[in-house]
């Protein structure tokens, strides 16, 4: 009886703020309504229909799906990287992970402010570094035009969120016993089977965990995109996020706006029923 | 030898990860005109803190801080109070449903805010609340909550069960149990969950675009990028240092309280 | 106050589909020591805690006194509990921990400040009163939890395998002390445990469970010399029980190496042996086996047979040469024999009057 007093705020609040929004969302992707006014009329499934059999949904759904995997790819790499990296004794090494980290917990504005300077076409140091060393003749243009805004924004989102990896990584590694690269080394194993026989074996589930919960985050994401290329140019770099922004209060269509985000979430449910077995099977143990 | 050319290559990367961040801080010190200059220069020629005089004094940004430290606190505090009873009440009590309640804390979680974010904005209207940071407390606790529940139950989880029955066996009410004992054993995780959802109070950026857009409630965010798009010119070591003066509670928090943070990863933040 | 029996009467206590206790029936008297003991997972905690008020009994009732106390809360049944665990309060210091439970009776602090000091004394704890328990050793640690459940001098101890963390040593030295203590303060203790050793040398009756249920309920001396069951007879003693599956007909037991007559009424038909190691007695006797395993562990010498394909463990001096494949010939006591029906595994009254070779 307590137990149920105690957690009945938290379901009250659940309920108002998650539940209710949640099936709300699925009711007016039902209708046609104008923001400003928020005035509309039940259309029943044209929201999905015109969705479906128009261009600008499959395009922007293409373009989650290459910026989840380009930048979770990028942050899997780097952050097992770096974490290994970083499990070895390197001098300084706690404000080295510190610096390493500090990126994942920066305001995503303050992550774009900075690289929309480095990225700057006439002052920024990146393209200016670039023709210093050769690598560049002529000043890119990253954000205005394409593939390069879709690049960047990749770069940008492994840039920002890698640490998460490195820190999931960095605590799996601490619990790796000596005695198993020990055993290895006796077995004969050099460095490098040591790596592919006794830590990514060791590594496989939480990267599992890591993979699915980045890939979930990825996939959603909107501040980052928004803030960098706002979808452009064009709709080069919308995100299915972008979209159910950009139709609810660019084009001031409430309704289809949340039949996009209905529509993506529906793929997302993949993803997460996949993390919730896992963490299910994990509770278990 | 080899330690030395692993030592420098280690740091060479961790240099390039932090050079954005270091670069910002550099721009922010350096006179508008020597931003201009080709080729750039590396350290200025001249420090000035002339920009953070401006930022100060001249735009509303003292107005954003203000508003960011009063939605992240009003927040943290709102969120970790609920999610703390809640979770204790999720490990401890036995009740129908309550394993299902922990999944849709999980599932929830894991809720993109745009497919909240509509009907959310819908409801502040209907309220009556739009526009105002009361608005704000409200629907950051449709991504705080949960991520405080997820956290806070993984490390109450870790807590003993014996702890709360010897309390039990020694004369404590169970709420008497939760307040002597487990209160006091939670509190590192309740301090981790503190932090990181005012970190993400702090950092959140959608929710504050969609719901105000008056300079009085707007938080930092959303109050920096307005100064970007609002402004004629850019000016970037303005900008930079909006982007230092928003970084600074987290330095704080990073210097002082990093343990707590890397804690609340090994609870929840991989977990889940 | 003083010490108050434990009665409880069928009760049950199921986890969903699991029933960790099916159906106890067990009256304890007043200042008794009893020993819940039994293999790991048979419910014993279970048990414990349902006498705690920490579980409630699916069905049926506890009392405590002449007071029922299915519906009391465990502060407010006038116990106190030793876990396993110690679950000493992390956060308070020793001096804190032992008086937490009469702050919550209320009590005003300088009388707390007293009656820890009386504990303190007792325990030998002056010297550790502002630490704290992770500053402590694990037998210190346990001494604490045994203060802060003697501090307010409650009707009845409830103990779960407390001395389990400790060395072996250490563990001699409490179990010396527990008895001191039982004695001295005359209450009631109910100590759980799956050691045999604590079980026998502590209590004044033994409650041997299995599977959830109650195996017997008897003095250790019964328990050791009368098993009620092959459970109690296998479970009981180091190294258990040889126990010899035979047939058995007109008061007869054969079995491929023996032959044993019994002065009994109504016997089954397939019947079991027992007999403890200590009363096979190698060197000459009606019985021959051959010697498979010789241990010896420096007092004496654990010698295992084979006598007519059955293994037969016996104790034999630590002199004894014996070597594996020797033929020897073995006698059996016959007033320790013991015989069990093979269908239901209840004890049979029976006693053995001549023992042969079989034929
Ligand atoms: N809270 C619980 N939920 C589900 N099953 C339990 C719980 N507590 C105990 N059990 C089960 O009840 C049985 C008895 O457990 P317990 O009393 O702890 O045994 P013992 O103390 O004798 O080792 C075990 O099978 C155990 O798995
Ligand atoms: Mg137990």
């Amino acid at each position: 009886m307590l137990g149920v007093m105690l957690i009945a705020p938290c379901v009250l609040i659940f309920c108002a703020v998650i539940v209710y929004p949640l099936v709300s969302a699925v009711y007016l992707s039902l209708f046609n309504i104008f923001t400003p006014t928020l005035q509309g009329n039940f259309v029943g499934l044209q929201n999905y229909a015109e969705l479906f059999a128009g261009e600008e949904f499959w395009r922007s759904l293409l373009n989650t799906l290459i910026w989840t995997v380009c930048t979770l790819f990028l942050q899997v790499v780097l952050g097992v990287a770096a974490a290994l990296m970083l499990h070895q004794a390197i001098v300084f090494r706690a404000l080295a992970r510190s610096l390493i980290l500090f990126p994942y917990f920066v305001s995503t504005v303050v992550a774009v402010l900075v690289w929309r300077w480095l990225f700057n076409d006439l002052y920024g140091i990146l393209n200016h570094l670039m023709m210093w060393s050769g690598l560049l003749q002529m000043p890119l243009d990253w954000l205005g035009s394409m593939p390069n805004a879709m690049v960047s924004i990749v770069l940008v989102g492994a840039w920002k969120y890698f640490p998460f990896v490195v820190i999931a990584i960095l605590a799996r590694l601490q619990t790796i016993p000596d005695q198993l690269y020990e055993a290895a080394t006796i077995d004969g194993a050099g460095a490098w089977s040591r790596f592919t026989d006794v830590t990514l074996p060791q590594l496989k589930d939480v990267l599992m965990v890591v993979v699915l919960l980045r890939a979930i985050w990825d996939f959603k994401e909107f501040d980052l995109i928004y803030l960098m290329t706002g979808g452009g140019p064009l709709i080069a770099t919308q995100t299915l996020p972008l979209m159910v922004y950009k139709e609810a209060f660019g084009l001031d269509a409430m309704g289809r706006a949340t039949a996009v985000a209905v529509a993506m979430m529906a793929v997302m449910l993949v993803f997460m029923v996949l993390y919730l077995r896992r963490m299910g099977k994990e509770e278990a143990r | 030898m080899k330690r030395v050319a692993f030592n420098l290559m280690a740091w060479t990367i961790v240099l390039v990860t932090a050079f954005p961040l270091i670069w910002m801080v550099i721009t922010s010190v350096k006179p508008q005109f020597e931003l201009f200059r080709i080729p750039p220069t590396f350290w200025p020629e001249e420090i000035t803190f002339e920009h953070y005089r401006r930022l100060l004094w001249e735009t509303p940004f003292l107005t954003f801080m203000r508003n960011s430290l009063i939605l992240s606190f009003s927040t943290t505090v709102l969120v970790v109070a609920v999610a703390t009873l809640g979770a204790h009440s999720l490990v401890r009590f036995r009740y129908p449903g309550r394993e299902r309640l922990a999944q849709l804390v999980l599932f929830t979680y894991l809720l993109p805010s745009v497919v909240l974010i509509l009907p959310l904005y819908l409801m502040m209207v209907w309220l009556g609340v739009a526009n105002s940071l009361l608005s704000l407390v409200i629907a950051y606790t449709s991504f705080a909550l949960p991520y405080a529940l997820w956290l806070l139950r993984s490390f109450m989880q870790g807590i003993p069960d014996d702890l709360e029955s010897a309390a039990l066996v020694d004369g404590a009410t169970r709420m008497e149990a939760f307040f002597d004992v487990i209160l006091p054993q939670a509190l590192p995780g309740i301090i981790s969950t503190s932090l990181f959802t005012f970190i993400l109070s702090w950092n959140e950026y959608l929710y504050a675009l969609v719901l105000v857009n008056t300079d009085s409630a707007r938080p930092l965010t959303t109050g920096v990028m307005s100064m970007l798009v609002s402004s004629f010119n850019i000016e970037w070591s303005l900008l930079m240092a909006a982007s230092v003066m928003m970084s600074v509670p987290l330095i704080i928090i990073f210097a002082v309280l990093q343990k707590y943070l890397t804690r609340g990863f090994g609870a929840g933040g991989v977990k889940g | 106050m003083s010490a108050a029996g434990v009665t409880f009467t069928r009760v049950r206590k199921a986890f969903g589909e699991a029933v960790a206790v099916k159906g106890l029936d067990l009256a304890i008297r007043p200042g008794e020591f009893v020993s819940l003991l039994g293999p790991s997972g048979c419910g014993k905690t279970t048990t414990l805690r349902m006498l705690a008020g920490l579980e409630f009994p699916t069905s049926g009732e506890i009392m405590i006194g002449d007071r029922v106390v299915n519906d009391v809360a465990p502060g407010k049944r006038d116990i106190a509990m030793v876990f396993q665990s110690y679950a000493l309060y992390p956060h308070m210091t020793v001096g804190e921990n032992i008086a937490y439970p009469l702050k919550k009776q209320g009590m005003a602090k300088a009388e707390r400040a007293t009656q820890v000091a009386r504990i303190a004394a007792m325990l030998k704890l002056e010297a550790l009163l502002d630490r704290k328990p992770r500053q402590l050793s694990g037998g210190q640690q346990q001494r604490v939890a045994l203060g802060r459940a003697l501090v307010r001098s409650p009707k009845v101890f409830l103990l779960d395998e407390p001395l389990s963390n400790l060395d072996a040593k250490l563990r001699a030295h409490m179990r010396a002390e527990l008895i001191e203590l039982h004695r001295t303060l005359g209450r009631t203790f109910v100590y759980v445990t799956h050691d045999q050793l604590e079980a026998m040398t502590m209590s004044d009756r033994i409650a041997v469970m299995e599977g959830g249920e109650l195996r017997q309920f008897a003095p250790p001396r019964e328990v050791y010399d009368r098993p009620a069951n092959l459970f109690v007879a296998g479970f009981i003693g180091t190294p258990p029980m040889n126990t010899l599956p035979g047939g058995f007909t007109d008061g007869t037991f054969s079995h491929p190496a023996i032959t044993a007559r019994f002065t009994v009424t109504g016997a089954p038909a397939r019947v079991v042996l027992g007999v403890r190691p200590e009363d096979v007695l190698i060197g000459q006797g009606p019985h021959r086996a051959t010697v498979r395993v010789v241990e010896p562990t420096g007092h004496e010498t654990i010698v295992m047979l084979d006598a007519g394909g059955s293994p037969l463990t016996a104790r034999a001096p630590a002199e004894a040469s014996l070597n594996p494949g020797d033929a020897v010939s073995f006698a059996l006591r016959a007033e320790k024999l013991h015989l069990f029906d093979a269908e239901s595994q209840a004890r049979l009254d029976a006693r053995a009057v001549t023992l042969g070779e079989s034929e």
